[in-house]
């Protein structure tokens, strides 16, 4: 219990720290990823919440199909800020 | 920079009101009510052995309908919107390492969400889950490719027919015990094995197959409009 | 505080922070684009949050077996399964209006969208 509390915490300032990062960085792009890699991290506190079907869906939806979106509306619109 | 102090100090105060909401940090003891009920006769009433699955499909099958028509209509507008405003597609070309990916990678892709969609009465898993791994696939074929796809009756077709076999299916339990998707008018089977949970199975690939050609949909139309990276 | 109640809260502290965060940028952002990620992010952590209300420590999934005595609850969960998949609709229908509108306006800058205000 001591280890999944120790994980847990990591897990999660990452996620927060990551999730500033994503709304405060320069680079929109970078943004994209930041978010990707926070969906990333949610996926691995549902597998730490039993939740393992939860996990599969947030793991490919979360962290591939919406990065891909996203990277679509950016290519679309271009430019910076 | 106003915006900013306001918008902090708007979240601030509900945080505040959140933590204080709070009654006490203790742990919870048990479950109650239908979570208990559920966890307690699931296995019983479905013959699923994985219980989240026996929610989705059975007891909340109604519901899952209802999301399937939102997230149709979702792909609707999607589609719609960038059928109707051409925006110049301009495909660039893919690189050698996401074009060689792309022709070994989907084959065990596909297998890996078929499974996941046939075996989600018995582990983690399901139409959800299933559907969006083989839509992810199909994107790395398209992300592979350097064609722009053009009408696809298949996709529209397959999803169609998914949205009226999930309605028939509920309408065939209601033919013969009067409930709408009534889960027993296939045999429960032993619990455990692949041919077994009534017609839990049948629906989570019909839920496989729309949510994979929904998305798959949605991609094939923003590589239409072009600029995808 | 011992080390169970450690590990429950903290989940319950991320998903809390991460509904916050995503608020703070849908209300302070500029970029469409931007504001769009911020959505996702409120929108995963309320995912979290409710999956979180019905998880207690200590039991294991919700998938019967002969050696399992007891289990957390499996309605968050399905609920969630299905809200994440409606998520991605949404953004994506989210992303497509929002290119629509700063193509039309000229600037991805939600301060120069003159239509969204009245």
């Amino acid at each position: 219990m001591t280890l999944l509390a120790a994980a847990s915490i990591a897990t999660g300032v990452m996620m927060l720290v990551a999730a500033v990062a994503a709304l405060v960085v320069k680079k929109l792009i970078s943004a994209i990823i930041i978010v990707g890699f926070v969906s990333l991290s949610a996926s691995i506190l549902f597998l730490l919440m039993d939740a393992p079907d939860v996990a599969i869906t947030e793991a490919s939806i979360g962290a591939a199909i919406s990065t891909v979106i996203f990277l679509w509306g950016k290519g679309k619109i271009g430019g910076e800020e | 920079m106003i915006r900013t102090i306001v918008g902090l100090i708007i979240v601030l105060a509900l945080s505040v009101v959140v933590i204080s909401s709070v009654p006490d940090y203790s742990l919870p003891s048990g479950l109650q009510g239908v979570g208990q009920d559920y966890t307690e006769r699931g296995v019983n009433d479905t013959g699923s052995v994985n219980l989240v699955t026996a929610v989705v499909v059975a007891y909340r099958g109604l519901d899952t309908l209802g999301e399937v028509v939102v997230l149709f209509s979702a792909s609707t507008a999607v589609v719609l919107v960038l059928t109707l405003v051409p925006m110049g597609a301009n495909p660039t070309p893919s690189s050698s390492i996401v074009a060689f990916t792309s022709g070994v990678l989907p084959g065990s892709i596909v297998l890996f969400g078929i499974y996941i969609i046939t075996h989600g009465h018995l582990s983690p898993g399901g139409g959800f889950p299933g559907g969006a791994v083989v839509a992810s696939a199909f994107l790395l074929v398209m992300l592979g490719s350097n064609k722009i796809p053009g009408k696809s009756k298949l996709l529209a077709s397959i999803e169609s027919l998914a949205g009226v076999t999930f309605g028939l299916l509920g309408f065939w339990g209601m033919m013969m015990f009067g409930q709408f998707l009534n889960n027993m008018v296939l045999p429960a089977g032993s619990p455990g094995k692949l041919f077994s949970a009534g017609i839990i199975p049948l629906i989570s690939l019909v839920i496989g197959a729309k949510v994979a050609s929904e998305l798959s949909g949605v991609f094939s139309s923003y590589r239409k409009a072009g600029g995808d990276e | 505080m011992n080390a169970q109640s450690l590990f429950y809260w903290s989940l319950a502290v991320t998903a809390l922070g991460l509904v916050l965060i995503g608020l703070w940028g849908v209300l302070t952002r500029k970029n469409i684009l931007r504001i769009a990620l911020a959505f996702t992010l409120a929108d995963t952590g309320v995912n979290l949050i409710l999956v979180w209300s019905g998880f207690l420590p200590g039991r294991s999934a919700p998938i019967v077996d002969s050696s399992v005595s007891s289990m957390v609850d499996p309605l968050p969960q399905a609920l969630v399964l299905t809200s994440i998949v409606i998520g991605v609709a949404v953004a994506a229908l989210f992303v497509v209006v929002g290119v629509l509108a700063a193509r039309k306006s000229g600037s991805a800058d939600v301060r120069r969208m003159k239509e969204l205000k009245w």
